[in-house]
């Protein structure tokens, strides 16, 4: 008997569906065991009536069509896996919790420079209303397994986290993740961890065999889960976190303001003055954060005052 | 919780100069309000922001960490690096909407048991006119 599967994106690119079919001719060899039963970005069907082995729920929640999709959805799947860092943090459209769901739209339909809508209408026909913050899918449904990634294909030379994902599922087995952080994968070489300054990614010219942190870019491997086999660094681009926080962390963001402050300089010296540190950060939170604000301690921006 | 509020502030205390200098005002019988629950740490460097960041969620008012001068630390400078943390979790919180003033670092010496009951009276007077704290949080009702 086949694997029974379906893929469906909620408040998605399709990044993660078409990191599936990066994986090239080994899907075929996948599909020998494997029966995509549906999957609306890559297929026609537009409607899932039968019971599934796995879902892979992709993208985050952001109005109620994708909440009820992924209740209904998940009730027809034995497993449900949230796939891609979207589903398992709230990922890069988390980052909109920093804003009010009015601040949202009003920028959305009304003041981007590219908008023509003077009447000032938003749109309240034939849409779903917006949900008011992103939270990751484990709030929404029952989650069995998250596989993060943006998208989850990563991998230098074959999408080595899908192939062993799907390896896992069909042999019954549970899935587990890399208990490492990407500096554990990466190659770039360790000397002194001392640095004066955050350098901001395009100043000065990295020096392609050392540790980018230590040369002041700003890079998350150290507060972020391996699997990827570092593949961002060995193209010399630091790493941004979309692995989401390594096993037995919660806050990445927290974690990376922690392992930034250990390695800022203290001598006498090279002394980074405190206040001057937290200057260094065009947005802090957006840069700690990008992919894991919703799943984080503090998942929004505090709005109001809660009236007691 | 009814009536006035009080502020509920969580301190983090090193062990060689924060606690020591809380234990010489307890000592001492120096009064100072009872709003601190004290968390003691071998050093202000084992705070990590996660630690903040939870009180604040869970509802605290205020967080105190307090450590050694700079220059006497216990483990050479385990106080620079929460300072520079501090520094840095400040600015995220102010960029999440909270006032940053509800996280304050102070350096006391085992031997300010005045010194310290000052900064616990301050600390708590300054959250008593911010106001609680806007997240949810369970503190306050227990």
């Amino acid at each position: 008997m086949k694997l029974r599967i379906a893929l469906e994106g909620l408040g998605a690119c399709a990044g993660c569906e078409i990191a599936i079919l990066d994986l090239h001719e080994e899907i075929l060899f996948l599909l020998e065991d494997l029966e995509v039963d549906y999957a609306p970005i890559l297929m026609d069907k537009k409607i899932l009536n039968e019971n599934v082995d796995v879902l892979l729920l992709s993208g985050s929640v952001r109005n109620k069509h994708d909440a009820e999709e992924a209740v209904r959805l998940s009730e027809k799947a034995k497993i449900t896996i949230a796939f891609g860092s979207c589903a398992s943090f709230g990922g890069i459209p988390g980052l909109a919790n920093l804003y009010a769901t009015k601040e949202l739209l009003e920028r959305v339909y009304l003041t981007t420079e590219s908008t023509d809508n003077k009447e000032g209408i938003l749109p309240s026909e034939e849409v779903p209303p917006i949900e008011q913050v992103i939270k990751p899918l484990k709030e929404w449904v029952k989650i069995d397994y998250n596989i993060p990634g943006c998208p989850p294909e990563i991998g230098r030379t074959t999408s080595k986290m899908i192939k062993e994902m799907f390896q896992m599922l069909l042999n019954g087995k549970p899935v587990t993740l890399s208990k490492k952080t990407v500096c554990d994968e990466c190659d770039l070489k360790r000397e002194e961890k001392k640095i004066k300054r955050i350098l901001r990614w395009g100043e000065g010219e990295p020096d392609g065999t050392r540790c980018l942190l230590e040369q002041g870019y700003f890079c998350a491997g150290p507060a972020t889960r391996a699997g990827c086999e570092a593949k961002c660094l060995a193209a010399l681009a630091p790493c941004r976190g979309c692995m989401g926080p390594p096993e037995n962390v919660t806050d990445q963001g927290a974690r990376m303001v922690s392992a930034i402050a250990s390695i800022a300089a203290v001598d006498e010296k090279d002394r980074v003055d405190p206040k001057e540190l937290a200057t260094m950060f065009k947005d802090v939170v957006g840069t700690l954060y990008r992919f894991t604000l919703p799943s984080s301690i503090i998942s929004r921006k505090v709005l109001e005052r809660k009236s007691k | 919780m009814l009536g006035k509020f009080e502020p509920y502030i969580v301190g983090f205390l090193c062990n060689w100069c924060g606690y020591a200098g809380a234990d010489l005002a307890g000592t001492s019988r120096i009064q100072y309000p009872p709003n601190l629950r004290a968390i003691r740490l071998m050093c202000s460097g084992r705070v990590d922001p996660a630690f903040i960041l939870t009180a604040l969620k869970r509802g605290a008012d205020g967080v105190l960490v307090v450590g050694c001068h700079p220059g006497d630390c216990h483990y050479i400078n385990g106080n620079l690096r929460t300072e520079r943390r501090v520094a840095l979790l400040k600015k995220m919180l102010s960029d999440l909407g909270l006032d940053d003033r509800r996280v304050r670092l102070e350096w006391i010496s085992a031997s300010e048991g005045q010194r310290f009951a000052v900064v616990v009276k301050e600390f708590v007077e300054e959250m008593r006119a911010l106001g609680p704290n806007p997240l949810e949080g369970d503190m306050h009702e227990t």
